[in-house]
């Protein structure tokens, strides 16, 4: 494996491979001989139309479905269908499509509960209120409030998280996954219900994480977001990969074009009318 | 008791979170209270002397269900077959072998946290109504095994007779007084480990797995494992409860762990307020020491109960005294 050369993205190792996965349902075939890669360093954009099976992909690399065919692997490892928890544990996390807060909880303890891994207490520590478990304790505040200061939400540290708006909330769930440290961060579609002002935030805030050292994969709709920060786009439908490259590439592949135009009904969609306006322009 | 106000000037939070002002208030008035409960055995008569030990054992065994229930979101409704491990096994050990009583402690404790773990283990996976159901199951099995006087230890429905309270630096603690005093004070102990368990990161793993048990796993929390520590967690403080218990009626018998015991505990913490301590002890009071000051409505307090319980649910669903939002 070649050590990254510069931090200029794509010449990074390879860190998340995935090679001719697949997954059925009973008899429907979600997602079907999917293969890609995700170099160290870089922002992988995953789109495809409605039911194309991004969610799908994304719970079969965090170990929440098991692929029926195919290998995952990490660092070259294979991690195909391991636990959720150990995915987590080798360095990847999540954000989930329909935010998964904890409900009553503050947003400083929902950040918290991203350091879990990083904990050291034992539970009887927790039970006697030990002086290391108190040390630890106040480094975890801390650690998590430098986190919220990053993501600007120090001010609502001690607010009920799911009270906060939908944009905040977003960012609550993604300083939940940076306060780890992870290697790879995997966004579900991070602009869903954002304002036009919160989603321009959202690219910074995406840039942000990849110059802080992680790798991003982000599944999304909102292509303003995906053609301005993706360094690499994978387009599924169907189930299956038809087309991968630059974002500029991407706007105008055919098969891209075709799979977005083949759903005329879904008049709203961004990338369709991107698209459209490419062509207008041309 | 009306000087208190005058000192419930509270101190600044040393912790970075601010408390509500309730609960600022409740760190002085708590303690004060369990004090203010010291003076029962002196001023009262020995009928509310029993009664107040009954209290604090029952409270210990509520805030242990609240544990694997309120906390961790499991609905275990078999949890009298913990309090009963820990009754029994200290009842046999002292009557049968001998140990002095105070010995069987540790061991009490331990049986019911590893049965508590075992019996949890494979069933952790279910749904919340399944596992319901499946623990039902645990606490027939367990009073008909009493019942029939299991390896000729239990004594069979009559259950066990004469156990004795511990002695203590020569000390013999056999009246009705000497046994308050000793239940208020490990009532007093586990309320300071439920302190801690809320600002343990044990405590907020349990609570994310009961809010969320999926986003859980993806932050790297092995849910089976959790939920099988509240378990064992769960049935060794009940299992100390248990070796209270013995003590208090100086018998065990299957009567006292029934499913209806079990539906007792679980209702106390949704009608007191799951994952908050003064929810369980209020409930725990409406149960056990309301029904004592109506006593000719005593043996109706199922009833008392019962219509407390409708009405809690239907027009307050998060219990009469909720957790607070929050808490850390």
């Amino acid at each position: 494996m070649n050590p990254p050369l510069s931090s200029n993205p794509p010449s990074g190792e390879v860190l998340l491979e995935l090679d001719r996965v697949g997954i059925s349902f009973g008899g429907l075939r979600a997602v079907d001989d999917l293969s890609f890669q995700v170099r160290r360093g870089e922002i992988v954009g995953l789109i495809g139309p409605n039911g194309a099976g991004k969610t799908t992909v994304f719970n079969m690399i965090t170990g929440v479905y098991r692929p029926t065919d195919g290998q995952i692997r990490w660092h070259g490892q294979e991690i195909t269908g391991l636990a959720p928890h150990l995915i987590a544990k080798a360095g990847v996390r999540r954000t989930f499509q329909t935010i998964r807060l904890f409900a009553d909880m503050t947003v400083l303890e929902n950040v918290i509960a991203g350091q879990h891994l990083l904990m050291q207490q034992s539970w009887w520590q927790g039970l006697l209120r030990t002086p290391a478990q108190r040390r630890e304790e106040h480094a975890l505040v801390e650690r998590a409030m430098e986190v919220l200061h990053q993501l600007d939400l120090a001010d609502v540290a001690q607010e009920i998280a799911t009270s906060l708006p939908y944009g905040a909330q977003r960012r609550v769930e993604m300083a939940r996954t940076l306060v780890a440290r992870p290697e790879l961060i995997i966004l579900d579609e991070p602009a869903a219900g954002l304002n036009e002002q919160e989603s321009a935030g959202l690219n910074d805030t995406i840039r942000a994480i990849r110059d802080a050292g992680i790798t991003v994969i982000l599944v999304e709709h909102d292509m303003s977001v995906v053609m301005n920060v993706t360094d690499n786009i994978v387009v599924i439908n169907f189930g299956k990969k038809i087309a991968e490259g630059k974002p500029a590439d991407i706007r105008t592949n055919p098969l891209v074009i075709e799979a977005y135009l083949g759903q005329d009904d879904d008049e709203d969609d961004p990338l369709m009318n991107a698209i459209h306006e490419e062509q207008a322009q041309s | 008791m009306n000087h208190a106000n005058q000192t419930a000037q509270p101190t600044p939070a040393t912790v970075a979170p601010p408390a509500g002002a309730g609960t600022r208030l409740l760190r002085i008035v708590g303690p004060l209270l369990w004090v203010a409960g010291l003076a029962i055995p002196s001023v009262m008569s020995p009928a509310w002397i029993t009664i107040g030990g009954i209290f604090a054992i029952y409270s210990i065994v509520a805030l242990s269900q609240d544990i694997v229930l309120g906390r961790a979101g499991m609905y275990d409704m078999g949890h009298a077959v913990f309090f009963g491990i820990g009754a029994y096994t200290s009842a046999i050990l002292s009557l049968s072998f001998n140990w002095p009583i105070l010995w069987t402690i540790p061991v009490a404790i331990v049986l019911a946290a590893a049965l508590g773990a075992i019996l949890s283990a494979p069933i952790v996976k279910l749904r919340g109504d399944y596992l319901l159901v499946v623990t039902i199951g645990f606490n027939a099995i367990f009073v008909l095994a009493m019942k029939n006087n299991v390896f000729g230890l239990t004594g069979g429905a009559d259950g066990l007779f004469g156990v004795s309270g511990p002695t203590l630096f020569g000390h013999m603690f056999g009246t009705q007084s000497d046994l308050f005093y000793l239940n208020w004070v490990v009532m007093a102990i586990v309320l300071w480990l439920m302190r801690n368990l809320d600002r343990s990161s044990l405590g907020r793993t349990f609570r994310y797995i009961k809010h969320d048990e999926l986003a859980a796993t993806t932050l790297g929390v092995n849910a089976r494992n959790y939920k099988v520590a509240a378990f064992a967690l769960s049935a060794g403080i009940a299992g100390l409860a248990g070796t209270l218990f013995a003590m208090q009626l100086s018998a065990v018998s299957p009567g006292s762990f029934q499913f209806t015991d079990s539906v007792v505990l679980f209702a106390i913490v949704l009608v007191g307020g799951q994952a908050s301590v003064p929810g369980v002890l209020l409930g725990t009071a409406m149960m056990f020491v309301v029904p004592q000051i109506f006593t000719e409505f005593a043996q109706y307090r199922y009833l008392v109960f019962g219509i407390a319980m409708i009405l809690v649910m239907i027009l307050r669903p998060q219990g009469i005294w909720p957790a607070r939002k929050g808490a850390l």
